[in-house]
C-alpha cells in the first residue's frame, strides 16, 4: 500500500542541479551523489550498541518461546522434566536480560554524574535531549521485555493449572482406591471369619494356624492404611508446592513491570528536564537583562548624588 | 468494501514511523535504526492526536517527540522522523537542523505534496551547510487532514465561510482557499484510494471546488504509477463512491441551532476538540478527558437525547456499584475507592447548562417545522434566562425558519437583543442577506463566468443559495436537507431537486463527458459528504441514522473544512456583519461567558 509518494528521486535531481548552480567540480557531484545511495553510518556509541545488543537477545528469547510453545503447552507432547528444563533456561534468559537492562539504565545516571566536570558544565554529548532518549531506549527495551514475559507466564499458569486438575482427579481415585481395598479386605475378613467359623466347626485342630492367619491379614491392612495415608499427605504437598510456585512466577513478571515503571518514571522525568531547559534559559537571559539594568541604574544613582554633592559644595 | 478512513490513516501513519518499511517483519534482520525521535508541527499534532496515544508511539521505537518550533538538542546516532508541512518555513528549519548536525539521518515526510521551489530551496540550503547526505529520505504522505471518527473528516482551514462569503475578498484570495479545500481532499482521496464521481450544485464555491478537484484528478491520473492504481479503468458505478460537495448556505440551519442529543451537546457546551474535553472540576484544576471510539458509553449513547442520556447513566452507575460490591464480597478485600467515573463529571457540568438548552432546542424544532412562531412566545423567550449567544442564536433561527416578517417583528426583536445586550451583527447580516435576496432573485443565474468574475458572483450564488437553503424547512421527522439530498443523490433515479445538480468523472475521458454522464448515475453504495464552510456532529449523526436504516446498510463518510459549534459560527457571522458595516458596536461587556 504504497500510499506515500517517494520523492528522494525529485529531490536528488534538485540536489544536483543546486550543486550545479553553486559551481561546485564533476568530482564533488559524484561525491554528493554517491552519498545518496550509500548511506554513511555515523559510528554508533557505546550505549546504542549495547541496546541493540539487548534488542537482540530479547528477540532472541521470544523466538525461543514461540518454538517450544506447542511443546509445552499440549499435555502428552513432551515430558515434565524436558518442561522444567525449559522453564530453567527462560528464567536464566529474562534474568540476563534484565541485568542488561538495569546496566544501562544505571550507565545513564553515571554518565550524567561523571560528565558534570568542574563547574557543573555539562559537555556536549550529554544534554538533555539525548539523556532523555536514554531513557526512552531503556523503557521501550523494558517494556519488550516485560510482554515477553507476560506471555511466559499465562503458558506455565496453564501448565500449572492442567498439573492441578490432574492431580486433584487422582486424589480422588485414591482415595476410593483405599475405600475399596479397604472395604474388599473387611469383606475378606469377614468372609474368612464366616469361613473360619464354618471350618471351625469342623476343624478345631486347624484354629490355631488360621488365627495367625488372619492376623497376619491384619498387619497387612494396617501397613496399607499406612501407606495410603502418607501418599496422600505428599500428594498435599506437591500440590501446595505447585500453587506457591505459581504464585511465585506471577512475581518475575511483576518485577520486571516494576523495573518497567520505574524506568517510565524516569523517562518521565528526563522528558520534563528537557522542556524545563528551555525555560531555565529565558529565566536565565532575563536574570541577566535585569542585572545589567540594575547595574546601570546604580551607577546613575550614585554618580547623581556625588555629582550634587560636589555641586552643593561649591555653590556654598 | 467499507471505507474505514481512520484505520486507512492509521496505516500509513504507522508506516511512516516505520521509515516507510514494511511493517512486521517478524524477528528478520537486525534493523540497526529501531529508536527514533518524532518532530512535527503543530498542523501535523493536530493530526496525529486523536490516532496514535504516546504509548503506542513507544511500541514503534519512537523515544522523543517534539515540535518543530521548539529549541532542540543534538542526539546523536539516531535517526529522525520529521512530520511537516510543506511550508518555506518548516524547510528553513529543516535546513537549519540539518546544519546543526542535530540527529544522524533526516527522514522527511510531508503532509501533502512538497512542491518544486521548495525541494529546491531544501537541497540548496542544505548543500550550502554540506549536510545533504544526512537527508535519506523525502516522501509525500498525502495526509493533511483530521480524522476523528471512523467516518469524520475535518480540514482544519479556519474561517473558511467568512473568507468565501466576505464582500471585500479579492479573486486571489478565494482562489487560494480554494486550492486549499482541493488541496486536502485530494489527499482523503489519495488515502482511501478511490477516484469517486463528483457531484455538486450549481453555483457557489462547491462548483469551483469540484471542478478543480476534478482537474487535478485528471492531471494526476495521467501521471504513471499514479496513487489510484485498483482495479481496471472501467470500475463500474457500484464499485465507485459518490462524492457530494456542499455549500454551507444550502443549509444555514443546522449550523446554528440547538441540538439536544449527547455529542453535539458535549461539542456546543464543553467544547469537545480532537477527541478531547478539558472540563474545571470542583477544586479547581483541569481535568481533561478522552472521548473516542474506545469509550463504550460514549459510542453507544452519542446520539440519544440528553435525557435519555442521564437515564442510561444512572442504569451504568447502578451497575458499576454493584459489580464493586460483588467483587468486594467475593475477595474480602478491602473497600475499593469508588471515585465518581468519566461519566458522572461530564455529565454534571451538562446538567448545569443543559437546564436552558433544553427549552431553546424545544421551540427551534418548532420554528423548523411550522414555520412561524408566536410573537409572544418568541419575546418571551428572548427575555427569559440563558446565555446571550443563545438568544442570538435562537433570534437568527427565527428569522431563518419564518418566509416573510412584517418589520414590527423584527424591530420588537432587535430591541429584546439589544435589551440583552447581545450583539448583533450576525443579526444583521442574516436579515441583510435575507433583504438582498428579494432584490437579486433575477441575478440568480446558473452561468459560468469566467476568473474575474468570481468574488461578484460568488456573493450574489451566495445569497441565492441561501434563499434556496431557506426553503429546506425540516419535514415532519426531523431529516436535514442534506441527508435527503445525499439520499437522493445515492439512489440516482431523477428528482427534480437534485437534477440540476453538476457531475463531473476524472476517470471518462474528456471528449465523452456529455453522452456517458447518465452512466454514472447508478445507485451508489459508498458516498462521501463534503461540506464548504463548516459542519457539526448534528449532520454527521443524521447521515449515519440515515444510512443505518437503509436495507441494505450503505456507508457514508462525512468531512467538513472546519468541524464548528454553533457560538463559532454565529461568531463567523457576526464577522462577516461587521465588515460591511452593520450591526451595532458591542458593549463593552459584550462576549459571551457561561
Amino acid at each position: 500500500m504504497t500510499k506515500a509518494r517517494d520523492r528522494t528521486e525529485d529531490f536528488k535531481d534538485a540536489a544536483r542541479r543546486a550543486a550545479l548552480n553553486l559551481g561546485y567540480d564533476e568530482s564533488k557531484i559524484a561525491a554528493i551523489m554517491a552519498s545518496f545511495i550509500m548511506h554513511k553510518s555515523l559510528e554508533r556509541s557505546m550505549f546504542t550498541k549495547a541496546a541493540l545488543t539487548t534488542l537482540e537477545s530479547i528477540r532472541a528469547l521470544e523466538q525461543f518461546l514461540s518454538k517450544h510453545k506447542k511443546d509445552y503447552v499440549d499435555v502428552h507432547r513432551i515430558t515434565e522434566k524436558e518442561r522444567d528444563s525449559i522453564e530453567h533456561e527462560v528464567t536464566v534468559f529474562i534474568k540476563a536480560c534484565k541485568e542488561q537492562i538495569d546496566v544501562l539504565k544505571n550507565s545513564i545516571n553515571d554518565e550524567e554524574e561523571n560528565s558534570k566536570g568542574w563547574l557543573g558544565i555539562r559537555s556536549d554529548s550529554s544534554n538533555a535531549d539525548t539523556i532523555a532518549h536514554k531513557h526512552g531506549v531503556v523503557l521501550i527495551l523494558s517494556e519488550k521485555l516485560h510482554s515477553v514475559t507476560s506471555q511466559f507466564d499465562q503458558l506455565r499458569a496453564v501448565r500449572f493449572r492442567d498439573a492441578i486438575n490432574r492431580v486433584t482427579p487422582r486424589r480422588k481415585v485414591k482415595q476410593k482406591g483405599p475405600t475399596v481395598a479397604e472395604s474388599s479386605t473387611s469383606g475378606n475378613i469377614e468372609s474368612r471369619e464366616v469361613s473360619n467359623s464354618e471350618t471351625r466347626q469342623t476343624e478345631d485342630g486347624q484354629a490355631e494356624p488360621i488365627r495367625f492367619q488372619q492376623r497376619h491379614l491384619d498387619d497387612e491392612t494396617h501397613a496399607l492404611q499406612v501407606e495410603l495415608g502418607t501418599m496422600l499427605d505428599a500428594v498435599q504437598d506437591t500440590e501446595t508446592k505447585m500453587v506457591e510456585m505459581s504464585a511465585l512466577n506471577h512475581l518475575m513478571s511483576t518485577h520486571v513491570l516494576q523495573q518497567a515503571q520505574q524506568i517510565e518514571f524516569l523517562y518521565e522525568q528526563a522528558v520534563e528536564a528537557t522542556n524545563n531547559v528551555v525555560l531555565g534559559n529565558k529565566e536565565l537571559s532575563q536574570a541577566i537583562q535585569r542585572n545589567s539594568s540594575s547595574r546601570t541604574f546604580l551607577l546613575l544613582f550614585l554618580s547623581v548624588l556625588t555629582f550634587s554633592v560636589l555641586f552643593l559644595d561649591w555653590y556654598s | 468494501m467499507a471505507l474505514n478512513l481512520r484505520q486507512k490513516q492509521t496505516e500509513c501513519i504507522i508506516k511512516m514511523l516505520n521509515l516507510n518499511q514494511a511493517v512486521g517483519t517478524v524477528g528478520g534482520t537486525a534493523n540497526e535504526e529501531v529508536y527514533k525521535i518524532l518532530i512535527y508541527d503543530r498542523f501535523c499534532q493536530d493530526i496525529l492526536s486523536p490516532l496514535i496515544h504516546v504509548k503506542d508511539l513507544r511500541k514503534h521505537g519512537i523515544t522523543l517527540y517534539f515540535l518543530v518550533d521548539k529549541d532542540r538538542n543534538p542526539v546523536l546516532d539516531v535517526p529522525a522522523v520529521y512530520f511537516l508541512q510543506p511550508t518555506p518555513q518548516n524547510v528553513q528549519r529543516i535546513v537549519a537542523d540539518a546544519s546543526r548536525a542535530l540527529y544522524d539521518s533526516f527522514h522527511l515526510n510531508f503532509s501533502s505534496s512538497i512542491p518544486r521551489p521548495l525541494l529546491e530551496d531544501l537541497a540548496t540550503g542544505t548543500m550550502n551547510s554540506d549536510s545533504i547526505q544526512r537527508i535519506s529520505k523525502v516522501h509525500d504522505q498525502y495526509l493533511e487532514f483530521v480524522t476523528l471518527e471512523d467516518n469524520l473528516f475535518s480540514l482544519a482551514n479556519k474561517n473558511c465561510y467568512v473568507q468565501l462569503n466576505d464582500p471585500s475578498a479579492g479573486d486571489k484570495e478565494i482562489e487560494e482557499i480554494i486550492e486549499k479545500i482541493v488541496g486536502g481532499l485530494f489527499c482523503v482521496l489519495a488515502t482511501l484510494a478511490v477516484v469517486p464521481v463528483i457531484r455538486c450544485p450549481r453555483g457557489g464555491p462547491a462548483e469551483m471546488v469540484a471542478s478543480l478537484l476534478d482537474q487535478r484528478l485528471r492531471d494526476h491520473l495521467l501521471t504513471k504509477n499514479n496513487l489510484f492504481t485498483e482495479g481496471g479503468n472501467f470500475a463500474s458505478s457500484f464499485q465507485r463512491p459518490i462524492l457530494c460537495l456542499f455549500d454551507r448556505n444550502f443549509e444555514l440551519s443546522v449550523a446554528i441551532q440547538h441540538d439536544f442529543r449527547y455529542k453535539p451537546l458535549v461539542h456546543d457546551v464543553l467544547g469537545l476538540r480532537l477527541n478531547r474535553l478539558n472540563v474545571k472540576v470542583e477544586k479547581g484544576g483541569m481535568k481533561s478527558y478522552e472521548l473516542d471510539r474506545t469509550d463504550p458509553f460514549w459510542t453507544a449513547n452519542g446520539s440519544l437525547e440528553f435525557p435519555r442520556v442521564a437515564e442510561e447513566i444512572d442504569a451504568q452507575l447502578n451497575k458499576y456499584k454493584k459489580d464493586v460490591e460483588e467483587v468486594n464480597r467475593r475477595t474480602g478485600g478491602d473497600e475499593a475507592q469508588f471515585d465518581g467515573t468519566d461519566l458522572v463529571g461530564n455529565t454534571k457540568h451538562l446538567m448545569n447548562a443543559g437546564r436552558t438548552l433544553n427549552e431553546f432546542a424545544e421551540k427551534e424544532s418548532e420554528m423548523m417545522v411550522r414555520g412561524g412562531i408566536d410573537r409572544n412566545e418568541l419575546l418571551g423567550v428572548l427575555k427569559g434566562k440563558g446565555d446571550k449567544m443563545d438568544k442570538l442564536r435562537f433570534a437568527i433561527m427565527f428569522l431563518i425558519s419564518t418566509e416573510t416578517i412584517p418589520p414590527s417583528e423584527i424591530e420588537a426583536v432587535e430591541t429584546a437583543l439589544r435589551e440583552a445586550e447581545v450583539d448583533t451583527s450576525a443579526f444583521q447580516y442574516v436579515k441583510k442577506i435575507k433583504s438582498l435576496n428579494v432584490s437579486l432573485a433575477s441575478a440568480n443565474s446558473a452561468s459560468r463566468g469566467n476568473i474575474v468574475d468570481w468574488a461578484e458572483k460568488l456573493y450574489g450564488q451566495s445569497i441565492g443559495a441561501v434563499t434556496a437553503g431557506m426553503k429546506n424547512l425540516l419535514s415532519n421527522d426531523h431529516q436535514l436537507a442534506l441527508t435527503r439530498t445525499v439520499d437522493a443523490l445515492m439512489e440516482g433515479k431523477p428528482n427534480p431537486d437534485i437534477d440540476s445538480y453538476l457531475i463531473f468523472d476524472p476517470r471518462a475521458p474528456k471528449s465523452s463527458m456529455g453522452s456517458s454522464g447518465s452512466q454514472m448515475k447508478g445507485p451508489f453504495k459508498e458516498a462521501i459528504a463534503f461540506m464548504v464552510g463548516g459542519g457539526n456532529y448534528v449532520e454527521y449523526m443524521s447521515l449515519q441514522e440515515l444510512v443505518h436504516r437503509q436495507q441494505p446498510p450503505k456507508h457514508v463518510i462525512y468531512g467538513t473544512t472546519e468541524i464548528l459549534t454553533g457560538d463559532e459560527f454565529v461568531e463567523q457571522l457576526a464577522l462577516l456583519g461587521r465588515k460591511m458595516g452593520l450591526g451595532s458596536v458591542p458593549p463593552i461587556a459584550g462576549s459571551s461567558s457561561r
